[in-house]
């Protein structure tokens, strides 16, 4: 406010300084200049007071300054030792929150417990007065006695080792000793050899084939066991013997027996061989897998049976490895000469020699199941086509070698030597049974294509002493063929006809009559009963479809096995049958009435059989029994 | 019964049971097979229904004639009958009630049974077969009453004419016998192979099969099939069939026969052949009607084989039994 009337009057005395002059020019100079001297000395007084509260407003002002200043200053200086103080807290509270989380190395280690320790140390370590109440000293404590016990028990695992060495320097000892043993025991045995000769007791020889068998697969060894004991208990006649590479059987054994891999593993490698040589084609890679996969074992076991009249049966068993099944093959070794029999052609084949000894056992597909997936890995569509290179997988050489394969139930694991055992006795008896009865056949088929019907004094019985009727022509037939007759389809009907059967066709010829018989031989005879199918060709054609007495003679010759087998074991079935079908055709023709074709006349057959009635019953049957020793003829 | 005897197998015998539901049949093995009709004709029927329910063996020889009367199965096997419970059959109990054996004179061969009838007039069963003569036994006492002899050859069958109470035989040696009952003796003799319609010298001279309605007779077997008047004792018409016929009966006014061929023969009385229904059998000796049934009513005909074809509707085979 002073400073605005300053202002007011500092431009008053302008104007009023300004107007002066003005006022000069208008009034008279004089006393201008005296009011203005005094004007102008009010003036200065005036600046000079002016300046002087100027100055004055400027020193108030910088106290005013300075004060503050001070002020300012003293806030700042606690300011900054607040801040230090605050920062000095955070700092130790930093540093007590670390002390607290510190933990000691010695927590981890585990320590027994309180109560254990108090229990087990010693009063030295334990110190309990002092540990009582103090938690450190006890704690302190406990890891001395922590220490203390871990320092014993090292001592005493040392001692420990050092004991384990001894006893093993000691065992060595021992083997080396035993292993020293053997080549003694060896030299006794080689010096004890001509012993065991000058006493006939060939030990050493059936060592060696155990020894053999020992490299033997397990089916084979359940096989070489069993018919070894079979034959040394029951049956003279049986010998085994093994034969094939030792060494390569050593061979095999040593890898793992999985085939599965085993066949991955060469077949990898064979590719990676062929890529590098050159790239064989799939054709070949497909070829060498199948013979892979149908490889046989090196060792095969040979079983020959000896009949009676000197004939020998050799069985050749085989064992695949890849597919777990057994194989045989067979040889005849006759003692009588073979040769003449046409007809008799098929009956040694040993492809079909052992066909069907049990029923329906083809021996043409693989027993085993497994095979299938294995077959359709490379390829094979049947077995049959390898079977004649291979070997029959029969059921009953399966059973024989221990391996069961059956659908419904578990494939047993590995080779089980009880199913051998009880399969043994019957299979020997029924191959023995199967070379003996084909053996006689072949004998009787010699004689019959000299149609020879050979009938034993033992069955001369069931037959009239005089048989005008005689076999013409016995031939053998094909499966085809046999099925092409008008005449058998009834058979073929009633499902008795199968591809494994024989077929043959006799032919009984007497005067213009003809009779054509088709047999049906299962390979189990004598056991399962020849099948005749008659059709005669006298006066016009019949058969046993049309005529029922053809019908009877059938049922006379097939259905009356008991009487026909003659004596065991039953080898005459075929030829007594032969035998009896002329004595049939006699009789038929013999009582044939006479009126047939309508004209009388004599008749072409004159009676000369013994019949008391020539029919009878509804369908006029004509009497095919021959009654012995009367001699007649007479109705079933 | 192995494939091999069954394929050998002959059914030579059938009867009905009274009551409509059961068929018994007799083979040539000596055996009797019962089956159960209703069940193979029920909707459900499987492959075992149509096997017999019950299979025994009744006689030695082939059972070569079957009848029923109301309560019993007669059978007859080498010489003897034997009778059978249908109330046990159907139980499966195969006890015979009674086996009786006519009069034979020589014991060399028993001679076989091939034919059965019942008079129920004086309630007696007339028995022919083997030994030429026709026996007639009483049923109630079990005796054979009389002997009538005469054929000169084995008897192949016998018919009954109610009314006048004639018996009528047919043999191998050719001849038709007409028997008055009461008298026991020969009304007629006919020789049908002496007839030159009838007569086929190629086959033979046996009739083998006859049968009766009123004034009619039919008879057939080496000489054809034929259809005679009694009263005029000629023969009105001749059936052009093939082979020997071994059965044939009348129904209604049709002729079924069976014999040689596996077919039935459907005939009309005029002698023309209306139809021949094929079968199983090569050749067929035996044809049954079960008419005391109203809900089984079939047709059943077997022979040379191990099958009995059932016929519902006459004119076609719906399935087969089997032995």
């Amino acid at each position: 406010m002073s400073s605005d009337t300053l202002k007011k009057r500092k431009a008053k005395v302008i104007r009023s300084d300004g107007g002066t002059p003005e006022t000069k020019r208008g009034r008279g100079e004089g006393d201008q200049s005296e009011e203005v001297e005094e004007k102008l000395r009010q003036g200065c007084v005036h600046f000079i007071t002016l300046k002087k509260l100027n100055r004055l407003a400027h020193m108030r002002l910088k106290k005013g300054r300075d004060q503050t200043h001070e002020a300012k200053q003293k806030v700042d200086v606690l300011h900054l030792q607040l801040q230090n103080l605050l920062y000095e807290v955070m700092h130790l509270q930093k540093e007590i929150g670390k002390c607290l989380e510190f933990k000691s190395q010695h927590e981890e280690i585990e320590l027994v417990s309180v109560d254990d320790f108090l229990r087990d140390a010693p009063a030295e370590i334990s110190r309990p007065h002092l540990t009582k109440d103090d938690p450190h000293q006890l704690t302190l404590a406990r890891l001395d006695w922590e220490l203390e016990q871990r320092k014993r028990l090292a001592e005493q695992y040392k001692s420990s080792l050092c004991s384990k060495e001894k006893i093993l320097k000691g065992i060595e000892l021992k083997k080396e000793y035993l292993g020293s043993l053997q080549p003694g025991l060896h030299a006794i045995m080689q010096a004890s050899l001509p012993v065991q000769e000058y006493l006939s007791m060939p030990f050493e020889r059936v060592q060696k084939q155990a020894e053999v068998a020992r490299h033997l697969p397990p089916p084979l060894y359940v096989l070489f066991v069993q018919a070894n004991a079979y034959g040394q208990a029951c049956d003279k006649n049986l010998s085994v013997s093994i034969s094939g590479d030792v060494d390569e059987a050593k061979a095999l054994s040593r890898p793992p027996e999985d085939s599965q891999d085993d066949e991955s593993d060469s077949d990898a490698e064979e590719e990676q061989q062929n890529t590098k040589r050159r790239r064989a084609t799939v054709g070949v890679q497909l070829d060498d897998k199948r013979k892979e996969m149908l490889k046989r074992h090196p060792l095969s076991l040979c079983i020959d049976l000896k009949c009676k009249d000197g004939s020998v049966l050799h069985l050749f068993f085989y064992y695949l490895m890849n597919l777990n099944i057994l194989t045989v093959k067979t040889k005849v070794s006759a003692s009588a000469d073979l040769s003449g029999a046409v007809s008799a052609g098929e009956l040694l084949n040993s492809e079909s020699l052992l066909n069907c000894l049990y029923a329906s056992d083809h021996g043409q597909e693989t027993p085993n199941p497994a095979n299938r997936y294995q077959f359709d890995k490379v390829g094979i569509i049947t077995f049959a086509d390898y079977v004649s290179q291979l070997g029959h997988p029969y059921n009953w050489v399966q059973c024989l070698g221990g391996l069961q394969f059956s659908s419904d139930r578990p494939q047993a694991e590995g080779a089980c030597s009880s199913l051998s055992a009880s399969h043994m006795e019957a299979t020997m008896k029924l191959l023995r049974g199967r070379l003996q009865s084909r053996l006689a056949l072949h004998k009787q088929f010699g004689s019959l294509e000299h149609s020879i019907v050979p009938v034993s004094s033992e069955c001369q019985h069931l037959f009239p002493a005089k048989v005008v009727s005689r076999l013409a022509r016995w031939t053998m037939m094909s499966h085809q063929d046999f099925l092409e007759l008008h005449f058998v389809q009834h058979v073929a009907k009633a499902g008795l006809v199968k591809e494994t059967d024989l077929f043959f066709m006799a032919i009984v010829e007497r005067g213009t009559a003809r009779l054509q018989a088709a047999v049906v031989l299962n390979p189990r005879y004598p056991e399962i009963t020849p099948l005749f199918s008659l059709s005669l060709l006298w006066k016009g054609e019949r058969s046993g479809r049309s005529d029922d007495n053809l019908r009877a003679m059938e049922s006379e010759v097939n259905v009356f096995r008991s009487e026909l087998q003659g004596p065991r074991p039953g080898l005459q079935l075929l030829t007594n049958q032969i035998q009896r079908l002329c004595v049939c055709l006699d009789v038929y023709l013999e009582t044939e009435s006479q009126v047939c074709d309508g004209s009388e006349g004599p008749r072409e057959f004159p009676r000369e059989k013994m019949c008391l009635r020539t029919a009878r019953g509804p369908n006029r049957l004509k009497p095919f029994k021959y009654n012995h020793p009367q001699g007649f003829f007479s109705h079933r | 019964m192995g494939p091999v005897e069954l394929l050998h197998m002959s059914v030579f015998s059938q009867s009905f049971s009274p009551c409509g539901r059961f068929l018994a049949a007799g083979n040539n093995y000596g055996e009797i097979a019962i089956f159960s009709l209703s069940a193979a004709l029920s909707p459900d029927a499987t492959d075992l229904s149509q096997k017999p329910i019950l299979t025994f063996t009744a006689h030695e020889g082939p059972v070569f004639t079957l009848l029923s009367t109301d309560t019993h199965l007669l059978s007859a096997g080498n010489g003897e009958i034997s009778a059978w419970s249908w109330v046990e059959l159907t139980k499966r109990s195969t006890k015979a009630v009674w086996t009786r054996r006519p009069n034979y004179k020589s014991s060399l061969e028993i001679p076989e049974i091939n034919a059965m009838i019942i008079n129920p007039k004086d309630n007696s069963l007339i028995v022919g077969g083997g030994d030429n003569n026709i026996h007639i036994m009483d049923m109630e006492t079990g005796t054979f009453k009389s002997v009538l002899q005469g054929h000169t050859d084995y008897i192949h069958c016998l018919a009954l004419k109610e009314r006048e109470g004639e018996i009528l035989s047919g043999g191998e040696d050719g001849a038709v016998r007409i028997w008055d009952s009461r008298t026991r003796q020969a009304v007629h003799c006919i020789e049908v192979f002496k007839y030159e319609e009838c007569a086929r010298p190629q086959f033979g001279k046996w009739i083998s099969c006859l049968a009766t309605d009123s004034d009619w007779m039919l008879c057939g077997g080496g000489p054809s099939l034929s259809l005679w008047h009694l009263r005029s004792m000629s023969p009105t018409s001749v059936f052009p069939l093939a082979g020997c016929q071994r059965e044939a009966v009348f129904h209604q006014d049709v002729i079924f026969a069976v014999g040689e061929g596996p077919h039935v023969s459907h005939c009309l009385l005029g002698g023309s052949v209306k139809a021949q229904i094929p079968c199983t059998s090569p050749s067929l000796n035996t044809l049954a009607l079960n008419l005391s049934s109203t809900e089984h009513r079939v047709m059943t005909a077997a022979g040379s084989s191990d099958k009995i074809d059932v016929f519902t509707n006459f004119s076609y085979r719906a399935f087969s039994l089997s032995f």
